[in-house]
């Protein structure tokens, strides 16, 4: 555990006893999580565990019935959508969403868009996000919907990149890829974590991949957290492998 | 029979005429099945009330040919042009030949416009319907606001249109309203300043304010709605708003509508046969032309100020955010994108341009009633903007030509009139699913986009 870690410094997103529901089907039921600066979490667990409920209740829908998230020491738990942007937290929903008749340059700008940021930050967030994923540069003309499956990855997470994010929020972004494609993701968010010191949240069924890239890892089952610990440290237990690696439900 | 359709998928224009006339076939006997009681067995009530009936095989005989025929042909047709959507229908050439007219269409239809009444002067029906159409021109621009670039797909605009119109009508008959001290208790009073020549000029924009104001009434409640929701809900607010003003007897005249609307001046002018109209003060005879010539450029200039906010709109963020919206609002929330404003926005800018119109269109024709904003309206200038391409500008002002113009080109074919109508739109809707200029130009150029795509291109990015 990192509970050292944790203790020295306050957590830059810090989530306690959070409850949401759609109606009354009850999604998170009391859910504790916390991010440190330049940290990398992974969230993982089955089909409808409660993961992408939880990026999302971040977000503020479905909102929150009981608990408290703070970002960075501020209670952002009843705040609408897009002031919680402006701090500054991007989200990569889940299964891309790509504005698809828009223009792979109008998607990235839509990043831009919601957060305040002078022309010159703008320039350097997308020399940044086309350095990351020089495929994007290639098709900067081209319509969002005609992209692979990878790209669109990609644009999605250059997209969240565009208003230079403190906390970055990745929903699945390896459902429905390729594994070569999974990996350059993976490694383009490693070194987003490491060169720019990003943190990074993200919401996995592909717990080996997931834990192999995170710092720290939080198992979900029916909206509560069963497990949490170091990425490696995690893989390594019998229940996860069980569970999530060596068939059975995963996928 | 089954290798046969798997051929077909392979190789769309097949070889065989066993498809066709297979399908051929199939559409018979169910036109066999349908018309057999419905043509085959006549019925009626006999002289004692007892039921009489006989047959008409020839009829059905002929109806079940004709269904045999007709999709022989129609399927021969399709193979010579090709499925729907797909390429190959204009030869590339053509295709070619049409962008680079594309590029034309939209400065010459503009100064042909400005010529119009230079050309038709004597014409005044001529006149009169390029008023028309350049209205819903205006119209089809205010609504792809809200339609085509923000995708809420509104059933109701025609409310606005008559909210401006009936905002116009009765606020320059009665001016508008002033608070004035009074010396007794409540120490305010209102008094009504009359505008007189000056009323269209005063009024056009708060006729416009008004119908945004109503535009964000209507936003609020269906903030929340999408889709088939959307629509139900906003073809009830403008069944709404043409009921109120219908019963609301004492201040909109009801059925009877308002008439003697004052006429609109030249800033100040009037376009009056008097001693101080635009004629006399210009020294040559007066002509009631002066003023349809005078209505003209005024819904020209009101048109094209519509599409220069809307081209202006869709380039600065708020216009991204309603294209972005219309694409996926879930993204958009994921993005930090505020959708109440961005929704609202769109409602009430939209609003306001159809206001814009409501009241031009009361001044030009001096007498409004609430049976000129039934759904019909609505269901016009929103068949304009769909045929048009949603989102198009150019395809909205040639989806206005087309249907006012051509409605009123077919005027000689009189019942048959409404049938053409459908046919041309069934057969756009086939050939040109997204309208007539489906093609949408992106609005944004990030900076360094040219340097980083020049050393990258080789790849292709088609």
């Amino acid at each position: 555990m990192t509970m050292t870690s944790n203790a020295v410094a306050p957590p830059l997103l810090a989530i306690e006893g959070l409850r949401a529901a759609y109606g009354k089907i009850e999604a998170l039921k009391g859910v504790d999580l916390d991010i440190a600066a330049g940290e990398i979490v992974a969230l993982i667990g089955a089909n409808g565990a409660g993961k992408s409920t939880l990026m999302m209740s971040i977000f503020g829908k479905p909102p929150a019935r009981a608990g408290r998230i703070l970002f960075d020491g501020r209670d952002i738990t009843a705040l609408p959508a897009h002031r919680i942007a402006r701090l500054r937290i991007a989200q990569s929903p889940e299964g891309r969403r790509i504005f698809p008749r828009m223009s792979v340059a109008e998607n990235l700008q839509m990043g831009a868009d919601a957060t305040p940021g002078t022309t010159a930050e703008r320039a350097a967030s997308l020399e940044r996000v086309l350095t990351l994923f020089p495929r994007l540069g290639e098709r900067m003309t081209q319509r969002g919907g005609t992209l692979s499956g990878g790209e669109q990855q990609m644009l999605a997470i250059g997209r969240a990149l565009m208003s230079r994010p403190r906390l970055l929020l990745l929903d699945e972004p390896s459902l429905g890829l390729a594994p070569l494609i999974t990996r350059q993701i993976f490694n383009a968010i490693r070194t987003l974590n490491q060169e720019d010191r990003l943190t990074v949240l993200i919401v996995e069924q592909n717990a080996n991949h997931a834990l192999r890239l995170a710092h720290r890892g939080y198992v979900m089952v029916n909206g509560l957290i069963t497990m949490s610990g170091g990425g490696l440290e995690l893989l390594q237990r019998p229940e996860i492998r069980a569970a999530y690696l060596e068939g059975g439900r995963h996928g | 029979m089954a290798t046969s359709a798997a051929d077909r998928a392979i190789a769309p224009p097949g070889p065989g005429f066993a498809p066709i006339l297979k399908k051929a076939l199939l559409s018979a006997l169910v036109a066999l099945g349908l018309f057999a009681l419905m043509i085959g067995v006549r019925t009626e009530t006999g002289s004692t009330g007892q039921l009489t009936y006989w047959t008409r095989f020839g009829e059905l005989a002929a109806m079940v040919g004709a269904v045999f025929a007709g999709s022989i042909v129609i399927e021969l047709l399709r193979r010579w042009i090709g499925p729907a959507g797909s390429r190959g229908i204009v030869p590339p050439r053509v295709t070619e030949a049409l962008g680079a007219a594309g590029r034309w269409i939209a400065p010459a239809l503009l100064v042909f416009a400005l010529l119009v009444p230079v050309i038709f002067y004597q014409q005044r029906y001529i006149l009169d319907l390029g008023i028309l159409v350049l209205t819903y021109v205006m119209l089809g621009w205010g609504l792809n606001i809200v339609v085509g670039l923000a995708g809420l797909l509104d059933l109701g605009y025609v409310a606005f249109y008559a909210v401006g119109a009936y905002s116009y009508a009765l606020l320059a008959q009665s001016g508008l309203p002033f608070p004035q001290p009074a010396d007794t208790f409540p120490y305010i009073s209102v008094d009504f300043l009359k505008l007189g020549p000056w009323a269209f000029w005063v009024l056009l924009p708060v006729s416009g304010l008004l119908a945004a104001f109503w535009g964000m009434i209507l936003g609020f409640p269906v903030l929340r709605l999408r889709g088939d929701y959307l629509a139900i809900v906003t073809l009830a607010f403008g069944e709404i708003i043409r009921l109120v003003i219908l019963n609301w007897q004492d201040l909109t005249g009801g059925p009877n509508g308002i008439s003697g609307i004052p006429r609109p001046s030249l800033f100040g002018i009037p376009l009056t046969p008097g001693p101080n109209g635009l004629a006399a003060t210009l020294g040559i005879p007066f002509s009631p032309t002066h003023r349809l010539v005078f209505l003209f450029y005024l819904i020209l200039i009101l048109a094209l100020l519509t599409n220069w906010v809307a081209i202006r709109l869709r380039r600065l963020p708020i216009g991204r955010a309603w294209e972005a919206m219309r694409e996926d609002e879930v993204a958009c929330r994921a993005l930090g994108i505020n959708i109440t404003a961005t929704k609202l926005s769109a409602f009430s800018i939209g609003a306001m341009f159809g206001g814009f119109a409501g009241a031009f269109f009361a001044t030009r024709q001096g007498f409004i009633s609430p049976e000129s904003f039934t759904f019909q309206e609505s269901a016009l200038v929103l068949a304009i903007v769909v045929l048009g391409g949603m989102g198009s500008q150019l395809g909205v002002a040639l989806a206005a030509l087309t249907m006012i113009g051509g409605f009123e080109l077919f005027r000689g074919l009189d019942q048959y009139r409404m049938l053409v109508f459908g046919i041309v739109m069934v057969l756009l809707m086939i050939w040109r699913p997204r309208g007539l200029v489906g093609h949408r130009a992106p609005s944004v150029f990030l900076h360094g986009r040219t340097t980083i795509a020049a050393d990258m291109v080789k790849e292709g990015r088609g």
